[in-house]
């Protein structure tokens, strides 16, 4: 038997080739010093700086048509796109299923955008804009999504994805309403509930697979977490049960709904959890300055660490593609912040306060 | 029933031939080693071939790291001399 596994077609996954070339391209993502330059230019100067980089292609097909900030973003989410749909072309075998059952959140995000873009009466040109084509849908999907007419037709189309069943649910609720909550909680619940299925629970620790399922639960975790804290620090009279996502391990449904009615217990029970060293710094900021902002950005960089600790103490498992992975949307998430930070007028030190640098 | 084996078995290895001659025997050790580094060189090949499609320049250092596992079977041919 071959010690890689095997699934998806038979075939045997190719974790040496897809891996070589994943930490080539992780290796030539924007570093420190590129974010310092990068703070203290203007939106023009940005746009010509990454036309000298990775993203030249999509700066000179999309320069006729936009400019500023917008031509940075769309090129931005054009560039991600290629390398994730690169991701998928490479991978064979449970490589890919690992490698998709991921990128789905940009088909969560497709939908959402679709629908988002159908309920303000947004063309549906500019709607195929705002599309990030990483995920699993295929141009077809894409193209009938962008093409439909009202919201009724996307949850249709949508009917043989994973977002299908409970779309179809929440539409129900859409239609006595108006309102796109509903919906839009039914498609990131679906994405993440689908996240964990069918892998195992409990899976060796150390096995690739074991890391893989920690990795994506501490996904789940922090998801949960930043909701809790958010609806801690709102006050809002929301059941926080409602937006409770299974497959976590730090928090069950009950003791999340008590948890998020006392802050200070809920940054206790992190403190107390197998998380509490990577963010005991962002917890104690957290408790400081209560600032929402500073620790959502800390979770975010313990997030990133931990898939590259993961990826060098596994070499040969999904867990470099996922690094990579992270840190691109972390340099696309950054280089925006820039953008649209520089073109707010904001200060280069302000600017670098909302970066997630490692 | 044992006692009547006993002699046999030791008549039997006093007179007959080994099942596998000594060159023989060095040519499955040959064959052997090549499949060993045939196995090895198939992932070090695919990675050298991921890492040469992002950047042309990897191309010689992926070979070298490619024909590696090679000298598995040239340790394994000095067998062939010693027997």
């Amino acid at each position: 038997m071959s010690p890689y596994g095997t699934a998806g077609g038979g075939r045997s996954s190719n974790y040496e080739y897809v891996i070589a070339r994943v930490r080539s391209r992780r290796a030539s993502l924007f570093d420190t010093d590129d974010y310092r330059k990068l703070v203290r230019m203007g939106t023009s100067e940005i746009a010509r700086f990454m036309e000298e980089t990775e993203y030249e292609t999509e700066m000179n097909a999309l320069g006729a048509r936009y400019s500023g900030s917008d031509l940075i973003e769309y090129a931005l989410n054009r560039n991600l796109a290629k390398h994730f749909d690169d991701l998928l072309r490479w991978a064979e075998g449970a490589l890919y299923s690992y490698i998709a059952r991921y990128l789905r959140k940009f088909d969560a995000w497709n939908s959402k955008t679709v629908i988002r873009g159908i309920y303000s009466g947004a063309e549906s040109s500019e709607i195929e804009d705002d599309l990030i084509r990483a995920g699993e849908f295929g141009e077809k999907r894409i193209d009938t999504l962008v093409t439909a007419g009202s919201i009724e037709e996307v949850v249709e189309s949508l009917d043989d994805t994973i977002f299908g069943e409970s779309l179809a649910e929440a539409y129900e609720v859409y239609e006595a309403e108006e309102v796109l909550v509903p919906l839009e909680n039914a498609i990131d619940r679906a994405f993440y509930e689908t996240l964990l299925d069918g892998l195992p629970s409990n899976p060796e620790r150390d096995s690739p697979t074991g890391l893989y399922v920690q990795f994506l639960q501490a996904e789940v975790d922090f998801r949960n977490l930043r909701n809790a804290l958010r609806l801690a620090r709102s006050g809002a009279e929301t059941d926080p049960t409602e937006y409770y996502i299974r497959g976590g391990k730090l928090f069950d449904e009950q003791s999340l709904g008590q948890l998020t009615a006392n802050f200070d217990g809920l940054v206790a029970a992190v403190r107390d959890s197998r998380y509490g060293d990577d963010l005991d710094a962002a917890l104690s900021a957290l408790e400081d300055a209560q600032n929402l902002v500073e620790f959502e950005r800390a979770l975010d960089t313990a997030l990133l660490e931990y898939a590259d600790k993961l990826s060098t103490r596994y070499p040969l498992s999904v867990c470099p593609v996922l690094s990579f992975v992270l840190a691109k949307e972390q340099e696309v998430d950054n280089i925006r912040a820039i953008a649209r930070g520089r073109e707010a007028g904001l200060g280069p030190d302000e600017i670098e306060q909302e970066l997630v640098i490692l | 029933m044992i006692e009547t084996i006993a002699p046999v078995v030791n008549a039997a290895l006093q007179n007959v031939a080994p099942a596998i001659p000594p060159s023989a025997a060095a040519a499955l050790a040959v064959g052997l080693a090549a499949l060993g580094s045939g196995y090895a060189e198939r992932g070090i090949g695919a990675a050298a071939v991921g890492a040469v499609a992002e950047d042309d320049s990897m191309f010689g250092r992926g070979l070298i790291l490619t024909v590696l596992p090679e000298t598995l079977v040239i340790l394994a041919l000095v067998v062939v001399f010693v027997v």
